[in-house]
Order: structure tokens, then C-alpha cells, then sequence
């Protein structure tokens, strides 16, 4: 019994490897983040076409200035890919992270330790995410209003907090935020600073996760669109799985929180409106399905990357701000048509 | 999304809920009045208005001033009359399994034509200026919900995510309509709508109920409501019942988008001013709350029309509670939190089962029953 099942297992073997190759790569799933791949590239050339001049649009120092300013948005993008792969949404990340900053511009004056501040600034977005987590997993509420009371609990907060602007003057806090390795010199130089390093190894261990435990494929096999019935059947732990990514996403809420205080080095109780919706955006640029199921959290980085270029366009342009918004929407139909166009060419 | 499974008896609104299994012997009056969906909204209604008028008595008297009423209950009725037109195409898109995020926007891009157009018109102050810009503002809003409607019902685009682009999106749109700018005009027509009074009751209540009735006798004089309602609790099989699943939810979205447009001149109105990045700035968010208020369960198949009216009743006395009690008004949005946190988990159906089978049934979702 034993052995025939020993012979038999290596016989799928071949059948993935003939797949590997390049024919895995244009397989449907696959698709949107090549879309997203190419968009990329499409930016960058128009960028160096428009604005290259002598010293040239794609360099270091353009990627280092989109991770330093979009790596608080890099973080988000990487737990909300978590939630929606599962078929969730969180939408109080935005209010989460406008939370974490006022605590954190309270705390310090008081002569809290810095470290114990950035622990507390994690927990309330662990808190926050479990808190939906409770309410989706146990009291069968849906993600969105699960989401959307927590926001508003949040946004609430921050008004108990303060309703002004206040600024972080702690020196070791500013020490951290100006904390940076520089490269380059002259007019090209370009730097790593601890926002971004954070931002990347959060990309790198989401990445793990997702692609490489167990937990990784439940979170896949609770998006397929039974529920999560059928992993749950494998014996995987679906209901726990669905409480975890709200955690993750409200726990990657809470860093981002940090590293959004590190960049403007204040705390406003209206900073992060909108902010969950670009989140979403990055997510879906990046070739995960909104649908749930399916979905890259590296295609996630590129699709920060490409949200990020968006912006330097716009500016590079000099076009009105509010332009962004409009660009964001467009871009966003474009992948979302292209999702539902795969989605439908699947099917039949 | 996918959401909690959906209950697959659809019933009427008067009939109770169907929690108890058909066996069971009729349940008594008091039981089918404490199980009706309006009942714990109507009591907290009346609670929050008791509690303010104990707090202060003035609260519930009303007076007639030159013929038009006026008091605080006056004022709440006024309040509400913009989260309701919001929340009855909110009703009619969450009933199909929907939901429009995008209402705040259209609001802001309503307004802003309206005002635009009445700050180019010759004569702002006419009457018939007045019904241009506003029929031009309704005319804008037809074509958000075009956009909605076609992304949702032709290209099968989830609707939380269709009209989020148009959130996203609709503001910048209003933004360049007023270049950015804070448009003011004055147009006594116009402001008519938002602070006038029609038989001495104000003109937003007014509209706000001539199209609470209209949505009521479309939806409820005709099968149309019962279709929404198969539309959301299972679209392809109402397809293949023969229902015309694309156009309906096309529909709904249209009206939802229509009502946006009004309720934005209507909220608009009174100051005139057209500021494309605040007005209906989390608009969406009292929408919803007072749909899921008024026990409208987010996951479609349902809805209930009085039970909204109530909710935007319930969401502008909480605001006005909050003035009364002299709570902080930062406090407001912690407090709207805390009841939209409660009413939600009261309504979820774990909780109910949890009360009636005791604490042992609260355990994350049970496997589905294997055939043997």
C-alpha cells in the first residue's frame, strides 16, 4: 500500500515542471501583474522621454525618493494584501495611521521611553485589527462595516486625542526619523534611510509568509470564494486564518503609523483620509484580485511603485494635485476591467 | 465580497425575522413586535429623544413662527433629510447585494455644476436659472450613475470596488469643474431648496418625503422591489427566473446617483457655497450607517425603507444629542463609532443565536455538513 503510493507520488512531478518554464508565466494568473509590470515600464519611459534630460529620469536616486515617500503606503499595501486575498477589505487603515501619530506626539512629550512609544504605536494597530478580526470571525459582520466602525472608532480617538497638528520635537525620535546611509554624491545622491529598510523587510517577511507556510495557503484558500469551507475541510484553520489577517493588516497599520510619523514628524487627526483607498489602489495595481484568492504581495510593491510615479508625473507635469485623484481613478478602471476581462476569459 | 451567507427566505418587511424554525408554534404578539426589525431601532429613537428632552425640556416642544415650524425636533427632521435621500439609493443598491461608495462624490460634483453654471448665468436670481442648474447638477448625477451602473451590471466589476474609482476619482473631477476654487454665489431660488419652508415645514423635509413616497410606490407598488430583493440573495438564479437582473441593478445604481446629485444641492443650497473637498466628505459613511441602522443587513437580498427612515432619524438625533448633553463635539465621531459598533454586532445573527443557545455556540463558523 505504502510503496504504491511512493511509486505513484513522483509521477505529478514532470506535469509541473513542463509547466514551469515560460508557459507558467503567461498562464491567466499571471496576467494582471505583468499588466502591472508593464505599466511600470511604460511610466518610467514616458518619465525619461519627458524628463530626462542630461541627467537622466530613472536613476537611484528616483526609486530611492518613491520608497522614502511612499514606504508608510508600501507597509499598508502589504497587510491590506493579506485581508484581501481572503475576500476582506480593512478600511480603517488610514484613520489607524493619523491614531498612531497623535499617540505617539502625546506620549513623548510626557517622557515616555521611545521605545515603549513605538511598541504602543504597534499595539494599537494590532488592537484595531483584532478588533475587526473578532467582529468578521465571530460575529459574522461584514469586512467592510467591520472595517468601517473601527475606522470611525478611530477617527474618533484621534479627535479625544487632539483636534490640532501636533509636532514630534523628541531628538531620539528625530534621530531615528534622520537616520539614513547615503550614496552617490553631488546632485545624484541618493540615500537608504530606516523608513525604507522597514518597509522592505516587512515586503520581504510578508512575502514569506504568504508564499512559503501553511498559514500562507489557508489565507489563499479562505479567498477562494466558498467561505473557506473547503480548506477548512483540509483541515487548515480557516477561522483563525480570517481573525490573523485582520491582525496582520491592523498590526502592518501600526508600523505604518510609525513611519508615516518618521516622514512628517508630526501628528494631525486628519492625516490618512483617503489613504485606505490608495492602499487599496497599490494592492490592486498590483495584480491581486479584489475578488480574493488570488494575488502577489511582491506584484503589491510594484503597484506602490507605480502609484508613487504617478504622483512624480503629475508634479513633474505641473498639473493641480486634485489631478492625482482623477489619474488614480483611471488607472485603477484600467486594472479593475483588465481583472474582470481575465476573470470572464477564465470562466469560459 | 464574500459575506455571511445569505437567508434564502425572502419575507416581507411585517413578517418576523427567520430565526425560529417553521415548527415552532406562532410566537406571541409581544414576541413578534420585540422581533420586528424596527423595534430596536424605534427604541433607541425614542430613548435618545426622551433622554434629551429630560436634559432639556425645550427639546420637544415646537413652535410656529410666521407660520413655520420650528424646535429642535424640527431641526432634526431638517438634518436628516440629506442622510436620507443618500440612504434610500443606498437602500435600493445594498438590497441587490451592492453597495455605492461613491455618493459623497456626486454629491461634490453636483453641486459643483449647479453653482458653476448659477455663477456664469446671466440672472442667478431667477427662477428658471435656478431649475437649469439644478436640472443640470441631476443631469451630472445621471451620468455617475451611468458609469456605476455599467461597470457594475455589464462589466461584473464588484460594486465596492466600481464605484470606490468614482470616490476616488469624482472629487478631483468636482475639483476641476471649480478649478479648485471655493465657488460662491447668491440665488434666492436656490437657496430656497436647502433653508426654505413650503407650507411651513422645511424644504429639505419636503423633498426629502416626496422622494421617500415616490421610491416607496416604485419599489413597493411594484414587483421592482421584490426583484432587487432576488437580484441580492442570488443574481444568476434570478436570471434564469427570468428576471432582467442586468438592467434592474443598472437601475438601482442610476437612482442611487440621482438621489446623490439632489441631496447634494439640497445640503448645498443653504450656503451657497460649492467647496469640491468637503461637501460630502464621509457622506457615504452616514448612508450606510443609517441603511444598517434601519436593519438592512449589509449582505443584500433585503431592505427596508422605514426602518432607514428611522436610522437618519436615529444618526441626526445622535448629533444633536451630542450639542444637548454638552459633550465635546470631538467626542461625536467616538460616540456614532460606539453605537454603529453596537448595533452591529446586536443585529448579527451569532449574537442572537449566542442568546438563545447559550455561550457554547460562540465558535468561529461551523464546518458545512458533509454528505456521507
Amino acid at each position: 500500500m505504502t510503496t504504491t503510493v511512493q511509486s505513484q507520488a513522483p509521477t505529478p512531478a514532470p506535469v509541473r515542471s513542463r509547466l514551469s518554464g515560460l508557459r507558467r508565466y503567461l498562464s491567466p494568473e499571471y496576467l494582471p501583474i505583468a499588466g502591472t509590470i508593464l505599466t511600470l515600464i511604460l511610466m518610467l519611459v514616458i518619465g525619461e522621454v519627458r524628463y530626462g534630460g542630461e541627467r537622466g529620469f530613472v536613476s537611484p536616486k528616483l526609486f530611492s525618493n518613491l520608497l522614502q515617500d511612499n514606504a508608510y503606503l508600501l507597509v499598508l499595501a502589504v497587510g491590506m494584501t493579506f485581508v484581501i486575498i481572503t475576500g476582506g477589505i480593512d478600511l480603517s487603515v488610514g484613520a489607524v495611521v493619523a491614531l498612531v501619530g497623535l499617540v505617539i506626539a502625546t506620549l513623548l512629550p510626557m517622557g515616555v521611553p521611545l521605545p515603549l512609544v513605538l511598541i504602543i504605536g504597534v499595539l494599537i494597530g494590532t488592537t484595531f485589527g483584532f478588533l475587526i478580526g473578532v467582529l468578521v470571525e465571530y460575529f459574522d459582520i461584514q469586512p467592510f462595516i467591520a472595517s468601517l466602525a473601527a475606522m470611525f472608532l478611530a477617527r474618533g480617538l484621534c479627535n479625544v486625542v487632539s483636534v490640532q497638528s501636533l509636532a514630534i520635537k523628541d531628538e531620539g525620535f528625530g534621530a531615528l526619523a534622520g537616520w539614513s546611509l547615503k550614496f552617490g554624491e553631488g546632485r545624484d545622491i541618493w540615500k537608504i534611510n530606516l523608513s525604507m529598510i522597514i518597509a522592505v523587510l516587512v515586503l520581504i517577511v510578508a512575502y514569506v509568509i504568504l508564499h512559503h507556510t501553511r498559514f500562507g495557503r489557508t489565507v489563499y484558500g479562505v479567498g477562494v470564494g466558498d467561505g473557506g469551507n473547503a480548506v477548512q475541510l483540509m483541515g487548515l484553520k480557516a477561522g483563525r486564518t480570517r481573525l490573523w489577517v485582520y491582525v496582520i493588516s491592523g498590526t502592518c497599520a501600526g508600523v505604518a503609523g510609525i513611519l508615516f510619523a518618521f516622514y512628517t514628524k508630526s501628528g494631525f487627526n486628519l492625516t490618512g483620509i483617503g489613504m485606505e483607498l490608495d492602499a487599496i489602489a497599490a494592492v490592486v495595481i498590483g495584480g491581486t484580485l479584489l475578488a480574493g484568492g488570488g494575488g502577489f504581495v511582491l506584484g503589491t510593491g510594484v503597484g506602490v511603485l507605480v502609484y508613487g510615479l504617478i504622483q512624480v508625473l503629475i508634479a513633474r507635469e505641473g498639473l493641480d494635485s486634485w489631478w492625482t485623484k482623477v489619474f488614480i481613478g483611471v488607472v485603477l478602471l484600467v486594472f479593475v476591467v483588465l481583472q474582470r476581462a481575465i476573470a470572464v476569459r477564465r470562466r469560459s | 465580497m464574500s459575506g455571511p451567507t445569505v437567508e434564502l427566505t425572502p419575507d416581507t418587511p411585517s413578517s418576523p425575522p427567520p430565526a425560529q424554525p417553521a415548527a415552532q408554534p406562532r410566537p406571541s404578539v409581544a414576541r413578534r413586535i420585540m422581533q420586528h426589525q424596527l423595534f430596536w431601532p424605534v427604541v433607541a429613537l425614542i430613548a435618545l429623544i426622551i433622554l434629551c428632552g429630560i436634559k432639556n425640556p425645550t427639546f420637544l416642544t415646537i413652535e410656529l413662527r410666521d407660520g413655520n415650524l420650528f424646535g429642535q425636533l424640527v431641526d432634526i427632521a431638517r438634518m436628516s433629510a440629506t442622510p436620507l435621500l443618500l440612504a434610500l439609493g443606498m437602500a435600493l443598491v445594498i438590497a441587490t447585494g451592492g453597495i455605492d461608495l461613491s455618493v459623497g462624490a456626486v454629491m461634490a460634483i453636483s453641486l459643483a455644476v449647479s453653482l458653476t453654471y448659477l455663477d456664469g448665468a446671466a440672472n442667478p436670481g431667477s427662477v428658471s436659472t435656478a431649475a437649469v442648474a439644478v436640472l443640470l447638477g441631476v443631469a451630472v448625477a445621471l451620468a455617475a450613475g451611468l458609469f456605476n451602473g455599467f461597470m457594475v451590471s455589464v462589466l461584473g466589476v464588484q460594486p465596492f470596488i466600481a464605484t470606490m474609482i468614482l470616490m476616488v476619482a469624482g472629487r478631483g473631477v468636482a475639483m476641476l469643474i471649480t478649478q479648485g476654487q471655493i465657488t460662491t454665489v447668491t440665488s434666492a431660488p436656490f437657496k430656497f431648496l436647502g433653508s426654505g419652508f413650503v407650507f411651513g415645514i422645511p424644504t429639505p423635509v419636503i423633498i426629502a418625503l416626496i422622494m421617500l413616497v415616490a421610491v416607496a410606490i416604485l419599489v413597493r407598488r411594484t414587483a421592482l422591489g421584490m426583484l432587487l430583493e432576488s437580484i441580492g440573495i442570488n443574481r444568476e438564479a434570478s436570471r434564469l427566473a427570468g428576471v432582467q437582473s442586468r438592467n434592474i441593478t443598472w437601475l438601482v445604481y442610476i437612482v442611487c446617483a440621482l438621489l446623490a446629485g439632489l441631496a447634494g444641492i439640497v445640503y448645498g443650497a443653504p450656503t451657497m457655497a460649492a467647496d469640491a473637498n468637503n461637501i460630502g466628505l464621509m457622506k457615504e459613511m452616514d448612508a450606510i450607517m443609517c441603511v444598517v441602522l434601519g436593519g438592512t443587513a449589509l449582505s443584500g437580498g433585503k431592505f427596508y425603507l422605514s426602518g432607514t427612515v428611522v436610522g437618519a432619524l436615529i444618526l441626526s438625533t445622535i448629533e444633536r444629542a451630542v450639542v444637548i448633553f454638552h459633550i465635546p463635539s470631538q467626542i461625536t465621531p467616538l460616540f456614532k463609532a460606539l453605537v454603529i459598533i453596537v448595533v452591529c454586532v446586536a443585529q448579527s445573527p451569532k449574537l442572537r443565536e449566542l442568546l438563545r443557545d447559550g455561550a457554547a455556540k460562540l465558535r468561529p463558523r461551523a464546518l458545512p455538513e458533509v454528505a456521507s
